[in-house]
This record gives structure tokens, sequence and C-alpha cells, in this order.
């Protein structure tokens, strides 16, 4: 029931008018029972009565006053009815996109381990598939429990006012009913978790497709993916028939119940009438309303299917809901002042998992310094630089920027200092213009194009929209040095006193590197650089050059200071520059 | 269509037609002795439970007066085996539908998914995915219950209405019109919302559509809005897309309230005129009281069905919605398929050439010109020159992922637009510049380029791109698992995964595009080693930026100016001082 609580939380705000809504649902229903009434005094009076003709003749007033009164009685009802359905959308609706945001907000704060561990598929159906759960909970679930219950009810006083033993008998089935629904609630459950296991697989699987289509293609795997899809489509598809196919094992049991009722109401009711003990009248009544009580009979049994469904959607949802980020930002903070850019590692070591990918890590770096970090693959280059914007946290020691501890900054304060662009590029679906400006949404169009200048993306203008051209999600229609230079752009155009460069121009040639590097020694803000990169001509205007290996520091120096080490830079260096014996 | 944003509707060219339906149905068809059982099985069950009145009617009139217990006793166990019957037979209806239902999905999703398969880059480049991922996975699962439950209920509805027509008039032809006269009110209700339903429904598809690919864009680049900082605003802009769709939802269910709420309110008027005109207008003796009392009961029996072939047209009109964007998509023309006659490429040498090639990715803005060259089998080719000069471009063209504007390519004398295009791109190992890794072990990753690959072959691979050594590390060496993009990998580390995956394909044309941008020099360096045994016996084209990797090459071109300026070997071309020595010289 903790699920229930939880959305009853979330529907703060929103209680009054779901009571409001309920009542009304409850209103709605009793116009249900009461307003056969009217046709039925039409009837009595006007066609079976022995003295209909007369009545005809004497009371036609009444008649259209009773004719009149069945419609204002349908509109009154069909207008209530109308109001209540939109109330349970107002609410439902409400609360749906209350959690919708809530949880978009707490999947943007988690950290990066949480990323590492939940697919994006799987993540997209609980945002979309999940929630509508608790769309149906409140639109429908409740509410058809309301109302069941309260016809239910009003039928069962209204059948004890008329003959206790007579509703005792009718309602004499209704514990095989609790019987039958325990066990199916038992059986449906877990199938409903399964299920929606699968069709979170299946969003996973054709979200990687859909993401992976330039490589499928290039190992001309279609026919592959294709099988491979098929298995997630068909597993999906059986476990939704299996599920239907526990919900059909019970409904004939459940669906006999309700119905025997009217042939229970005709032996007992009967005999009763034979016995005296209610009059053939209310024998009628009796049977007139027994689609009450076999119609709440009924809904137990889809209701509980529902039920089961909901209570599977929903743990996914207070899951993500409730996961704590063990970096937590809360994005509280009114200014983010500007820093200076002092950087200093202190005895950092950093583990992913169980693995130590940085060990002992010493590093001063001063601001407005450009340090080059170069090592071999997987030194733990990417790691160190993570470390600054506090994306995972240290294991032992400390990362301090302007002498405070990165731990003790506000997320959002010291990542608003750091220009970042990744090694494998992430562009938004949006404009060249609006992904440049992305780190500030305000950046007027000349500084736009100025930085894109600044980034040698020239290119840009050469296409036919400009600034205005949108490019696809990964980029995907550029290439790979274009974007890369559109990255540069957006990091550079936020002014950081810090700019951290993952591998950023592994993909452009010489010149157009050289054009980059020159203008990055002349930005108009002063700005410590960190720029990590496998070419040693990038090295060429560094202060500091860092070499990294197996996690540890190898090598810190200037350029010539390294080469006279003859140590790894140098080697890198003759190997990239081709000296006398290199050249063949 | 124009490329596509987040927040850009996607707008729907045609117009709402049956069309759609009637696509839909093909799908039907193949479940239609399923669909044909179950519509009999719905027809007995109905009449099986018309027994049950019959019997009351009985128990009521004849047992009950008689004091007759015995025949009451038989007659309510006679009720109750109609029950039983009926109740089966609907059981089992309902269990032909779910399985048909299921499979019908089951199809069109596969369908769809196979088409996507087809579609070239450029479909995929010009929208959000998320666009794409809800088409294929949530918009089929809507659609489901109307093509198989809502169909059979839809034909026994009108069977209903048309026996309850019928009755009506044999019983009374004037008050039957009475009750009739509510059927055009009705239609003109219908039609006054309908055109209003469908903008809504689409709508509601649209927001949808739009918030599912915001939300898939950002989880996807969510280490960039960290990075920036920039969580706020992106709530914000959530926020908005979320209330898009709140606002779309509300209006189509107001306008499908508004639906029963019409029928309702029609059907009282209806039933008062009944009333009114049977016992005040037409009078006794001129029609019956009895004749007044069955057509009351008839009315109800009239309008029920018309209730629910509303509320089923309600969700008709909500998943036609839906299969439109499905068939849109399976509508997307192939651009680059098969030839008609085409035919499997044979086992080549890997001669190519390339014949007056121009090509141009929009109308009039060529990005090659007239390009000829020809490759002997065997060669490595460095392509070299600067961004966006068309070097991708250029390879892209010899795997025949965008078709040319004019000229020809030929491998081993086969024009590549004759062959199969599964039968060239066999042949050929790319390696780009988006270094992809599945979910799934570093294994199943390498075992992607040949799928019956042993793991003797896979650990050879990536011996030879010297990737063995850090896979080894790893937790569980080879059968670790993955995270979804391979993110516990560096950049290098996943660059030398996808190179062994290309390996192991054993191409006789091997592509690589910047394939060795992430990999530090040392790595490059014994890559090399092992490269130069890989690269015998096979023609090799070679993007790259490091002059390191482009000595070695046999032939190197610079891509400029549309075309190709200059080829030759490292040492022609330095002795040439053109534009490849300025590379050069920049590097130094």
């Amino acid at each position: 029931m903790f699920q229930f609580k939880w959305m009853l939380g979330k529907m703060k705000g929103y209680r009054a008018v779901y009571a409001v809504a309920l009542c009304l649902s409850v209103v709605i229903q009793s116009f249900f029972l009461t307003g056969p009434m009217i046709v039925e005094q039409i009837i009595s009076i006007f066609i079976s009565s022995p003295d209909a003709l007369q009545n005809i003749e004497n009371q036609r007033d009444l008649l259209i006053l009773l004719c009149v009164a069945m419609i204002l009685f349908v509109f009154v009802r069909t207008c209530l009815q109308f109001l209540a359905k939109m109330l349970y959308e107002v609410v439902s609706q409400g609360v749906l996109q209350r959690v919708r945001n809530e949880l978009f907000e707490r999947i943007q704060n988690q950290d990066m381990h949480f990323f590492d561990t939940h697919t994006k598929g799987d993540l997209v159906t609980r945002l979309t598939g999940d929630l509508d759960m608790i769309r149906h909970s409140i639109a429908w679930i409740i509410m058809m429990v309301v109302e069941s219950c309260a016809l239910f009810l009003f039928t069962v006083i209204y059948f004890f006012t008329l003959d206790w033993l007579m509703t005792l008998c009718i309602l004499a089935l209704t514990p095989i009913l609790f019987v039958v629904t325990r066990m199916f609630s038992k059986r449906v459950g877990p199938k409903y978790v399964v299920l929606r296991e699968k069709l979170s697989r299946l969003n996973t699987k054709a979200q990687e497709n859909i993401a992976a289509n330039r490589v499928v293609k290039a190992f001309a795997r279609e026919e592959y993916e294709k099988e491979d899809f098929d298995k997630y489509n068909k597993d999906y598809c059986e476990h939704n028939q299996q599920a239907a196919m526990v919900w059909l094992t019970f409904q004939p049991y459940i669906e006999t119940l309700a119905q025997a009722l009217w042939a229970v109401q005709m032996l007992v009711g009967g005999i009763f009438v034979i016995n005296g003990r209610i009059t053939i009248a209310q024998y009628t009544v009796f049977s007139g309303l027994l689609w009450t009580i076999a119609n709440a009979m009924r809904n137990i049994g889809m209701l509980i299917n529902d039920l089961q469904r909901f209570f599977a959607s929903i743990s996914k949802i207070i899951e993500v809901y409730y996961s704590r980020p063990s970096i937590v930002n809360n994005h509280d903070s009114a200014e983010r002042p500007r820093l200076n850019g002092d950087i200093e590692f202190k005895n950092v070591s950093a583990k992913f998992g169980d693995t130590t990918v940085l060990h002992d890590i010493n590093l001063d770096i001063k601001h407005g310094e450009t340090i080059v970090i170069m090592g071999s693959t997987g030194s733990g280059k990417t790691t160190l630089m993570n470390l600054i914007a506090r994306f995972y946290d240290v294991s032992e020691g400390g990362v301090y920027v302007d002498g405070k501890n990165v731990k003790d900054y506000e997320p959002d304060v010291l990542r608003a200092n750091i220009g970042m662009t990744t090694q494998e590029v992430l562009l938004f679906s949006d404009t060249v213009d609006g992904n440049i400006a992305y780190g500030k949404s305000d950046l007027p169009f000349e500084d736009v194009k100025n930085f894109a200048h600044l980034a040698s993306a020239t290119f840009i203008e050469k296409m036919p929209e400009q600034y205005e051209t949108i490019i696809g999600e990964r980029g995907v229609g550029l290439s790979g040095g274009q974007k890369q230079r559109i990255a540069l752009a957006r990091a550079m155009a936020i002014r950081p006193p810090i700019l951290i460069l993952d591998d950023t121009t592994s993909a452009l040639d010489m010149e157009t590197e050289a054009e980059i590097q020159e203008n990055l020694n002349n930005l108009d803000f002063e700005c410590t650089k960190l720029i990590i990169a496998q070419r040693t001509s990038s090295a060429r205007y560094a202060d500091r050059i860092v070499i990294l290996e197996d996690g540890r520091i190898k090598e810190c120096g200037t350029h010539d200071e390294l080469m006279k080490r003859r140590g790894y830079y140098y080697e890198i260096y003759t190997l990239q520059n081709g000296t006398e014996e290199e050249a063949v | 269509m124009a490329r596509n944003k987040f927040d850009v509707d996607e707008t729907l060219e045609t117009p709402f037609d049956f069309s759609h339906f009637k696509r839909a149905m093909v799908y039907v068809k193949r479940y239609k002795w399923k669909m044909i059982l179950a519509l009999m099985l719905s027809a007995i069950s109905a009449v099986v439970a018309l027994i049950g009145p019959l019997l009351t009617k009985e128990a009521v009139d004849v047992a009950i007066p008689d004091g007759n217990i015995p025949y009451i006793v038989l007659l309510s166990i006679g009720f109750l085996l109609s029950i039983v019957v009926s109740v089966v037979l609907g059981n089992i209806r309902q269990r032909i539908m779910t399985k048909a239902g299921q499979m019908m999905i089951y199809d069109i999703r596969k369908d769809l998914f196979a088409h996507l398969q087809e579609l070239p880059f450029s479909y995929y480049d010009d929208r959000p995915q998320g666009k794409i991922l809800v088409r294929v996975v949530n918009y089929v699962n809507n659609v489901s219950d109307m093509l198989t439950n809502g169909i059979i209920n839809f034909i026994l509805e009108i069977f209903n209405i048309i026996f309850i027509t019928i009755f009506m008039f044999s019983v009374d032809a004037r008050l039957a019109l009475v009750i009739f006269a509510g059927v055009p009110v009705f239609i003109v209700v219908m039609i006054i919302l309908k055109n209003k339903q469908r903008r809504a429904w689409q709508n509601v598809s649209n927001k949808n559509s739009n918030q599912t690919a915001y939300l898939a864009e950002s989880i996807n680049c969510m280490r960039v809005t960290q990075s920036f900082a920039r969580e706020n605003e992106n709530l914000g802009i959530f926020r908005r897309l979320s209330t898009a769709y709140r606002k779309a939802w509300m209006k189509a269910v107001t306008v499908n309230n508004f639906v029963s709420f019409s029928v309702d309110n029609i059907r009282a008027v209806v039933d008062s005129a009944l009333y009114f005109v049977g016992l005040l207008v037409i009078g006794y003796p001129a029609v019956s009281l009895g004749s007044i009392l069955a057509m009351s009961n008839y009315s109800s029996r009239f309008w029920q069905p018309i209730i629910n072939i509303a509320s089923l047209y309600n969700n008709f009109v909500n998943a036609v919605a839906y299969l439109e964007r499905i068939f849109e998509t399976m509508d997307e023309p192939v651009n680059v398929k098969d030839a008609e006659d085409a035919y499997e490429m044979p086992d080549i040498k890997g001669e190519v050439e390339y014949r007056n090639v121009t090509f141009a990715y929009e109308e009039g803005k060529n990005i090659l010109e007239n390009v000829s060259f020809t490759v002997k089998p065997g060669e490595s080719i460095a392509l070299v020159g600067p961004t966006g000069a068309g070097k991708t471009t250029i390879v892209n063209l010899l795997s025949r992922f965008y078709d040319l504007s004019s000229g020809a390519v030929y491998i081993d004398g086969n024009d590549i637009s004759k062959v199969t295009l599964h039968s060239l791109r066999d042949k050929m190992g790319i390696m780009m510049q988006d270094s992809f890794i599945f979910s799934g072990t570093i294994e199943d990753n390498i075992r992607y380029g040949k799928l019956d690959a042993t793991e003797e072959e896979i650990r050879a691979a990536a011996k030879t791109v010297c990737a063995d050594e850090f896979i080894m590390g790893l937790e569980n060496g080879y059968k670790t698992e993955m995270y979804e993009g391979g993110s516990q990998l560096s950049g290098g580390q996943r660059q030398l995964v996808s190179f062994a995956r290309t390996l192991i394909s054993d191409p006789k044309i091997l592509i690589l595009d910047e394939a060795t941008s992430s990999i530090d020099a040392k790595t490059e360096k014994e890559l090399q080693k092992g490269l130069q045994e890989l690269l015998k016996g096979r023609t090799s084209f070679i993007i790259a930026h490091r002059l390191s990797t482009i000595k070695n090459c046999d032939k190197i071109m610079f891509i400029s100016n549309k075309g190709i300026t200059e080829a030759g070997t490292h040492d022609e071309l330095m002795a040439k001082k053109g534009d490849y020595y300025k590379l050069c010289m920049a590097q130094k």
C-alpha cells in the first residue's frame, strides 16, 4: 500500500478536487438507480395500469411533466458525468505531469554511475509507459472501485430493507468470489512484473538499434538485427499473452459467479414468493437491480488485474524517484560566482567499480596555465578531468579548486565555471546557434559567431541556413571534425575560468588544429586550460605537459624538460615528427 | 521534410481517410479465420444469453403462479447451464482475440522495424531518435485492441442495431420512426466532432512524441547538460513540453466526453418523444399500449449499441492517429536499394575504380565533381585534406550508403549499383568515426563483425589491434558486460574494440575513417605493426590526420575543391611542395 500512499502524496493540491469527483461519481450512481423510476412511473400509470386510458385523458399534464422530467434528469446526470470525467482528467493529468516533471528533475540530478547502470530505453519506459499507469489508476481504477462499491452498497442496503434473508442468499456467492480473486491476484502480479521488464528490454533494443544505425549498415547486419529484434518483439508479445491468459483463466469463474446471481435469485426468490415471504413485485425489484451487484463482482476481477499492473509500474517509478545520487546537486545556488581557476590534486586516487583508475595523483595547477595531458589509452586521462567537475568522486585524497575542496562546492557553481568538451561529442537536435549557446542561452548572436570563429568552425557559414541549420542528435550529418569544433565553441562560449578539452581536436587536420591553438592562446578572458591530446603538436603551446600511465603521473614538465628526459614524451615526439632514424 | 527538432510537431501530409484503416486490415486479414470464429462464438454466446430472460419469464408467468417448486429448480439449473455455456464461449472468444491481437502488433512492429533497417542515414539524421522509438514501441502497442476486439464488437453492434431495427419496425413503424429521428441528430453531432476529434488526437500524438524525444535526448546527453549546469533550464523546457501534452490531452478528452454526453441526451429526448407521441399524438387505439411498452424496451436496446459504437469510434479515431504515424514511417522511401536485377557480388580481389563521380547531398550543391581514380588490389590509400572536404563522403560512396548523382563506382569491374547491397557491404570492413559499443559483452561486440567467430578468433583479432591487454585487465575479461554505450571504456579503448570488430569480418576492402584518432601514439605504433600484416592483400582507404599513419600508405590523395587535387606517394608529394607539403610542415 506504500505505492498508494506515495501517490496520495503526489496528489497534494488535487485531493479536494479528486474528492469532489469521487463524490460526484457516487451521486451519479444514485442517478442511475433512481432514473429508471421516472420511466417506471410513466409505464405504471399510463401503460400497464388498468386505468391507463383514463389516466392518459385526465393526467396529460403529469405525463408531459414526467417526460420533461426525464429529459432534465438525464441532462443533469450527463452534465454531472461530464463534469466528473473532466475533474478526473484534470486531477490525473495534473498528477501525471507533476510526477513526470519531478522524475525528469531527479533523473537530471543523478550521477554518472546511475546512467552507467540504467539503460536509456529503460528510463524512457519508466517515464512513458509506467507513468501512464498513474493516470490510469487515478482516472480509472480508483474511480471504478468507488463507483462499484457505491452501487453495491446502495443496492445491498435497499435489498435489506426489502428482505434480509433473500439478500443474504444473493450475497452468499460473494465469499467464493473473494477466494477466486485472491488466487488470481497472487498469480497475475508476477506476470506483470515480468511483462514490464520485457517492455523495457524491447525499448532498449529498439533504442540501441536506432542509435547504432550506422554500424548496422556498415556491417550489413540488417538481417541479424531483424532476427535479434524479433526475439524481443516475440518475447514481449508472448508475455503480454501470458498475462492476459491468467486473467482469462479466472474470468470464466468470476463471470459465471456474477451471472449466477440471477439463477439464485430465480430459485430462492421463486420459492420465497410461493411461500409468501416476498411479493411478486419485490421479486421484480430484486431482479431489476441485480446488475449492480453483478457489475461490482465483475469489476473486482478487472480492477485487480489493473491494480497488479499498476503496482508493477509504479514500483519502477518509485525506485527512480528515491534513488539517491552520491553526488547531490540541489541547484539552489542563486549566484554562480566566477572562480579564479586554480586547481590542485592532493594524493588523489579514484576507483571505477573495483578497479583503481588513478593512484596518488599530486598536481598543482595555477590559474591561467595551459596543461596538456597525454598518455596511453585507458591511462586515466578522462577520469582525471571528470574529477574536477565532480562527475565522480575521488576514493582518496582531494581535488581543490581555488583552494576549496570540490566536494564543498555546490556542483552548479563548480560546473558553471568549467567549460568542458567530451571525447564522444554529444550535440542536441537543435540549431547550430542553439547548440553553441547551450551553456548560456542568452548569448548574443554576435558572440555565437565569434566563438564559432575561434573554434575555426567556419564551415557553418557555408551551410545553407548557416547558424539556423538544425543538426541531428548525435550531430550526425556532420563530420567528426565539424562536431568537435561545435562542441569546442560551446565550451568556450561560457567564458569559463577552467576549460577542459578532452581529445577535442583529434579529428581535425593539422592546419585547423594549429589555428585553434593560436586562438586558445589569445582568448579575451583568463582561463586555465587542460587539454587531453594524442598529438605532440598540441603540446607545443603548453606550459606543462603531464604524462599519465596506468593511473600515475609518469612525467611532468615543459616540452624542453621532457625532451631532455628522453622518456615517454620524447619517444612519442620522435615517433610523430619523424627523426632521421624513423623516416625511411 | 526538413530536419525535425524535439519541439517541432511533425506535420502530417496525408489527409485523413479510411485508407489507413484499410491498410491495417492487411494485418487483420492474416487472422481472418480467427476473427470469423470469434465473431461466430460471440453470436452464439449472444443467442445463448437470450435463453436466460426466456426462462425468467417462464418462472414468473408459469412456475411461480403455479407454486411449482421442482419446476423452478429445473428452470434455475437450466439458467445456470446457459450462463456457463455463454461464459465459456465468450471466454474462448477472448482467448482467440488476445492471441490474434498480439500476433498483429507483433507483425506490425516487425514490419516497421524491418523497414527502419532499410532507411538511409538521412532518415536517422533528420529527427530525434526518441521520435522513432515511440513509433516502434508505444504507438504499435496502442492499436492492438482496436484491430481485434474493436472490429469484432463493431460488427456485433451493427448486427444488434439491424436486428432491433427490424423488430421495431415490425411492431410499429410510426413509433420506430420517432426513435429513428434521433439518428440524424446523432450523425450530425458526430460529423461536427469528427474533424475536431481527429485533430485533437493527432495533436496529442505529436505532443507525446515531442516530449518523449526531448526525454530521450536529455538522457542521452545528460553529461553535457550536467557539465554546463543547465539542469534548471532544461527542466523548464521539459515542463513546457509536458504542459503542451497535458493541454492537448485535455482538449482531446473534452471532445471525447462530449460524444457520450450527446448520445445520452439525444436518447432521453427520443424516449420522452416516444411516450409523448405514442400516448398523446397518435394515441390509443391507433397504437396499442403493449407496443408502446415494447418500443420503450427496444429503444434502450437500440441506443445501447449506438453508445457502444460511439465509444468504439472514439478509440478508433485515437488508434488511427497512431496508425497514420506507423504507416508514414513504413512509407518512408528507401533511396538506396537493390536494383531489380541485382546480382550477388562475386569474390573480389579488391580493385576499385571511381569513374567521373559527381555527388551532392542536396541537389545543386555538389560535394564531389567528376572524381576519377583507380586503386589496385591490395593498395592502401590515405585520404587527407581539410575537414569537411569530402573524405568521408568518398568512402561512403564505395559502400553505397548514398547513390551517386552521376558517374559510377566499380569494384573488380562490377558496378556497385548493380550488385546487392548486402553482398557489397559484406565484402567491406568499415570503421567509422563513432565507435558504437553495444550492450552485451566485449566478446559479443567483437563478434558483431563475424557472427560465427570462435573465442580464439576473437582473441586473435583483439591481439592484432592491441586490445587484448586491456580487455584481459577487465573484471571478467572478454565476458565483461558493457554498460550501454560502453561507458566504462575510454574513448581509445572503444576504438580498439570497434577496430577488432571490423578486422574479424575479414574484409577485402578496409575503410578506416579516423579509426585511431583517440588512440595514443604508442599504442598506435604497435597497432601499425599489426596493421601492416593485415593490410596485405586488402585494399584499404584510410582517413587520418597523423602523419605517422599517412606516410606508410602506398598512395596519398589530397581532397579539396570537390575533388582530388594531389595524388602520389609521400615522397612524391613532398617533392611537389603543394598542399600536402604545407600540411606536413604545419605538423612540424
